[in-house]
C-alpha cells in the first residue's frame, strides 16, 4: 500500500519533473537566442516574448497530468 | 479602437500647392501618400505626372540640407547646455546663419581643442607628479654621475621584478640597481640605474617585454629633480586655469548662439519635410493633386476650412477604399481614457491590420482579471494599490511609470476582490486568525474545481477569439477562414459535451449527436482549413489547456503564502514571526507582480491575439511640424 503511493508521488514528480527541465531548456535555448535578437532589433520585442513563451505549454501539460495522476489514480 | 481612415483626394491649381501643404502640416491629420491615388482613365494618364520641382526649389532645398548639415557640425562641436528657446523668427536669419556658421564652426573647433589638449596635458602632469612623488625617495638615495643614466618604469605586477631583475643581470652582468616604491595611487614605480653604454639596450628589451617606461617631455630634460617637480606642480595649476578659461569661453559662445541655430535647424527641417512632401503630389497642366489618408471623423472640419482659407479653388474628395487599399491604410489608435495605459502592453506587438481589432481594449478588459484570479490575495493586492499610488505621485512626469502605475491600480483591485472571494490575505490569515472561511472557494485544498474553473476561463477566451476571428474573417471575405473558425467552435462546442456527459453533468442522450457531428464536421474542418487543419485545431485545444496555468500559479502564490504564515508561527515569538513571515511575503508579493503579469501576457499574445488578431499594419504619421 505504502508502495503504491510512493510509486504515485514519484510518477506525480516525473510528470511535471521531466517536462519542467525540457521547459527550461528550450526557453534557456531561446532566450538567449531572443537577447541576440532584440540588441540588434529591439522591435521584434513581442515577437521574442511570445518564442520564449511557447516552451511553458510543456510544463503546463506536465502539471494537469501530474494532478491527474495525484488525484485520479487510487 | 482603430481609428476610420478616409483616402483623400485635394486638388488646387498649382500655384497654391506650398500654401495647401503648409496648412496641412499646421493642422496635422493628413499623411500624404503617392500610392492612395484613386482610379485614372487610361486616356488622361499622360497628363498627369509626379509633381517636378523648379529649379528655384531645388537651388533651396540643396542650400538648405548643405545648411542642415554645417549646424549639424557646429552643435556637435558645442557643449550640450540647457539653452532658453530663441525668440527670433528663424526665416529672417537664415542668409546671416549662413554666412557665419563656417566662422562659429572653426572658432568652436579651435576652442574645443585647445579645451582637449589642455585636459589632456593635466591627466600627463598628474601621471608624472605620482611617478615623480614615488621616484623621489629613491631618486634622493641615488648617487647622479655622468656616466649613469636613470630609467622610470611603472611596474604591472610585483611577481614581474624579479624577471626585470634577471633580465638585467644578464645584460649589464650584474652593473645596475633596480629600486622599487609604491605610488599614491597604488602603481608600482622602479628606477633603474645603469651605465649609460648599456641604457638604450635595457630601454629596448624593456620595450620588449611590455614593461612601459616613463619618458618625459623634452621640456623636462634640461631640469634637475627638485625643479622637475616643482615644474609639474607650477604647470598643472596653470593648465588648470587654462582649462578653465576655455570652457567659459566655449561655455558663453554655446549659450549666445545655440538657441539661433537650433531654431533655424527646426525651421529647415520643416522646410526641407515640406519640399519632400511637394515631390509626392502630382500635377497636371494647371493643377496638382495631392492624395493621402485622415481620420475620417475630421474630413468634415478640415473640407470646411480648406473652403475658408482658399475658397472654391481647392475641392477635397473622399475616394472610395478598395480591396487593394486595405494593407495600405494607415493605423491610428484611439482609446478610451480607461484602456489608455494598457496601449503600452499592446506596443510590444506589431501594429495590427486595418480590418483586424486594436488589441488594446480586449487586454484592458481581461489582463486585470486575469492577474486578479492569479494573483487573489487581498493583503497583497492592498499593498500593490498602494505601491501604484506611490509610483503615481512620484513619477508624474513619466507617462511610461504613470501608465504603468495605472494597470497595477486596475490589476491589484481585481487581486483584492479576488482575494476576498477565495479568503486570502496575506495567505491564510483570516482563518487562521479570525476563523473566516473563505466566500467562495479555498484555492489551497479545492485544486481540481480552480483548475476547472481555470479551464473553463480558457474555453471562453478562446471561442471568444475564435468568434472575433470569424467576424474578422467575414470583413475582410475570405469566407474558408471564416468557415473554419465557425466549425472550430462548433467541434470544441461538441467535444465539451461529450466531456461533460461522460463525467455525468450532462445528460447521457447528448453523447451520440456531439459525437456524430463532431464526424460530420471533421472533413469540412479539412476543406476550410486545408491540410494543416487538424494541427491548427489541437494547437486550439492545447491553446485551452494552456489557461491552467491561472489556476497553477495561484496555487504556488497561496502555497508561498501559507508557508510564510507556518514559519511565522513555528518562531514562538511574536516579533520574530513577524518577521520571518514578512519577509516570505514580501517575496511572494514581489513574484506576485512579475508571475502574473507575465503569464497573463503569454495568454494574451500566444493564445487568444492569435485566433483574430491580423498584424502588419503601418503607422499613421501625419504630416506636422
Amino acid at each position: 500500500m505504502n508502495l503504491e503511493k510512493v510509486l504515485i508521488a514519484f510518477s506525480a514528480a516525473l510528470a511535471i519533473g521531466i517536462p519542467a527541465i525540457a521547459t527550461a531548456w528550450a526557453q534557456s535555448r531561446i532566450g538567449s537566442a531572443g537577447a541576440g535578437t532584440l540588441a540588434e532589433k529591439p522591435e521584434l520585442t513581442g515577437t521574442i516574448i511570445i518564442l520564449v513563451a511557447i516552451p511553458e505549454t510543456m510544463v503546463i501539460l506536465g502539471f494537469v497530468v501530474s494532478t491527474m495522476i495525484l488525484f485520479t489514480v487510487k | 479602437m482603430i481609428v476610420s481612415m478616409s483616402k483623400v483626394e485635394i486638388v488646387g491649381p498649382k500655384d497654391l500647392l506650398r500654401d495647401v501643404l503648409t496648412f496641412l502640416r499646421d493642422r496635422g491629420i493628413f499623411q500624404v501618400d503617392p500610392e492612395a491615388i484613386g482610379y485614372v482613365p487610361p486616356e488622361e494618364e499622360k497628363d498627369f505626372r509626379s509633381f517636378s520641382l523648379d529649379v528655384q526649389t531645388t537651388v533651396e532645398r540643396l542650400f538648405l540640407e548643405d545648411l542642415r548639415l554645417k549646424i549639424d557640425g557646429l552643435l556637435a562641436s558645442l557643449p550640450a547646455l540647457p539653452v532658453r528657446d530663441s525668440y527670433i523668427d528663424p526665416s529672417t536669419i537664415v542668409d546671416t546663419l549662413a554666412a557665419a556658421v563656417e566662422r562659429h564652426s572653426l572658432h568652436a573647433r579651435e576652442l574645443a581643442e585647445l579645451r582637449d589638449a589642455l585636459q589632456k596635458e593635466r591627466a600627463d602632469l598628474e601621471r608624472y607628479r605620482i611617478f615623480l612623488g614615488a621616484l623621489a625617495s629613491l631618486v634622493g638615495s641615488t648617487r647622479e654621475t655622468p656616466d649613469l643614466d636613470f630609467i622610470g618604469l611603472t611596474i604591472r605586477e610585483t611577481e614581474m621584478v624579479p624577471r626585470i631583475r634577471d633580465g638585467l643581470s644578464r645584460m649589464t652582468d650584474w652593473k645596475y640597481e633596480l629600486q622599487t616604491e609604491t605610488a599614491e595611487d597604488g602603481t608600482l614605480v622602479g628606477l633603474i640605474t645603469v651605465e649609460k653604454s648599456l641604457a638604450d639596450q635595457v630601454r629596448k628589451a624593456l620595450s620588449e617585454e611590455r614593461v612601459p617606461e616613463l619618458t618625459f617631455p623634452a621640456s623636462f630634460s634640461s631640469l634637475t629633480f627638485p625643479e622637475k617637480v616643482s615644474y609639474v606642480q607650477k604647470r598643472t595649476l596653470e593648465a588648470g586655469a587654462e582649462i578653465e578659461r576655455s570652457e567659459e569661453e566655449l561655455e558663453l559662445f554655446a549659450r549666445r548662439w545655440t538657441p539661433l541655430y537650433r531654431s533655424l535647424h527646426g525651421w529647415i527641417d520643416d522646410r526641407l519635410a515640406l519640399l519632400k512632401t511637394t515631390a509626392q503630389a502630382y500635377e497636371t497642366r494647371m493643377c496638382f493633386f495631392i492624395n493621402g489618408w485622415m481620420p475620417t471623423r475630421d474630413l468634415g472640419k478640415l473640407r470646411q476650412d480648406l473652403q475658408v482659407a482658399f475658397g472654391p479653388r481647392i475641392v477635397i474628395d473622399e475616394k472610395e477604399i478598395r480591396e487593394e487599399d486595405l494593407e495600405r491604410v494607415p493605423i491610428a489608435l484611439r482609446n478610451p481614457a480607461y484602456f489608455r495605459p494598457f496601449e503600452i502592453l499592446t506596443s510590444l506587438l506589431p501594429l495590427p491590420a486595418y480590418t483586424s481589432y486594436d488589441p488594446t481594449p480586449f487586454i484592458g478588459i481581461f489582463f486585470p482579471i486575469f492577474f486578479g484570479i492569479i494573483l487573489g490575495d487581498a493583503g497583497y493586492g492592498i499593498v500593490l494599490i498602494l505601491l501604484s499610488l506611490w509610483l503615481r505621485k512620484r513619477y508624474q512626469k513619466s507617462r511610461l511609470v504613470r501608465d504603468g502605475a495605472a494597470i497595477l491600480l486596475v490589476s491589484a483591485s481585481y487581486a483584492v476582490l479576488f482575494g476576498m472571494l477565495f479568503g486570502e490575505f496575506f495567505g491564510d490569515l483570516p482563518e487562521r486568525l479570525l476563523h473566516l472561511p473563505p466566500l467562495l472557494v479555498d484555492r489551497r485544498t479545492a485544486i481540481i474545481p480552480m483548475l476547472l474553473f481555470a479551464l473553463a476561463i480558457g474555453v471562453a477566451h478562446i471561442l471568444l477569439g475564435l468568434v472575433l476571428g470569424a467576424v474578422s474573417a467575414f470583413r475582410r471575405n475570405v469566407k474558408r477562414e471564416a468557415l473554419y473558425k465557425v466549425l472550430s467552435i462548433v467541434v470544441i462546442f461538441c467535444i465539451l459535451a461529450v466531456i461533460a456527459s461522460a463525467a455525468g453533468r450532462f445528460p447521457a442522450v447528448v453523447t451520440r449527436p456531439a459525437v456524430l457531428t463532431i464526424l460530420f464536421v471533421a472533413p469540412l474542418l479539412f476543406f476550410s482549413g486545408g491540410v494543416l487543419a487538424p494541427l491548427e485545431f489541437l494547437k486550439s485545444i492545447g491553446n485551452i489547456i494552456s489557461y491552467v496555468r491561472i489556476a497553477a500559479i495561484g496555487l504556488t502564490s497561496v502555497m508561498l503564502a501559507f508557508a510564510a504564515n507556518e514559519l511565522g508561527g513555528l518562531t514562538g515569538s511574536v516579533a520574530t514571526g513577524v518577521v520571518v513571515a514578512g519577509i516570505i511575503h514580501l517575496l511572494n508579493i514581489i513574484l506576485g507582480v512579475f508571475s502574473p503579469t507575465i503569464h497573463s501576457l503569454r495568454l494574451h499574445y500566444v493564445e487568444f491575439f492569435s485566433k483574430f488578431i491580423e498584424h502588419g499594419g503601418r503607422k499613421f504619421e501625419p504630416l506636422k511640424k
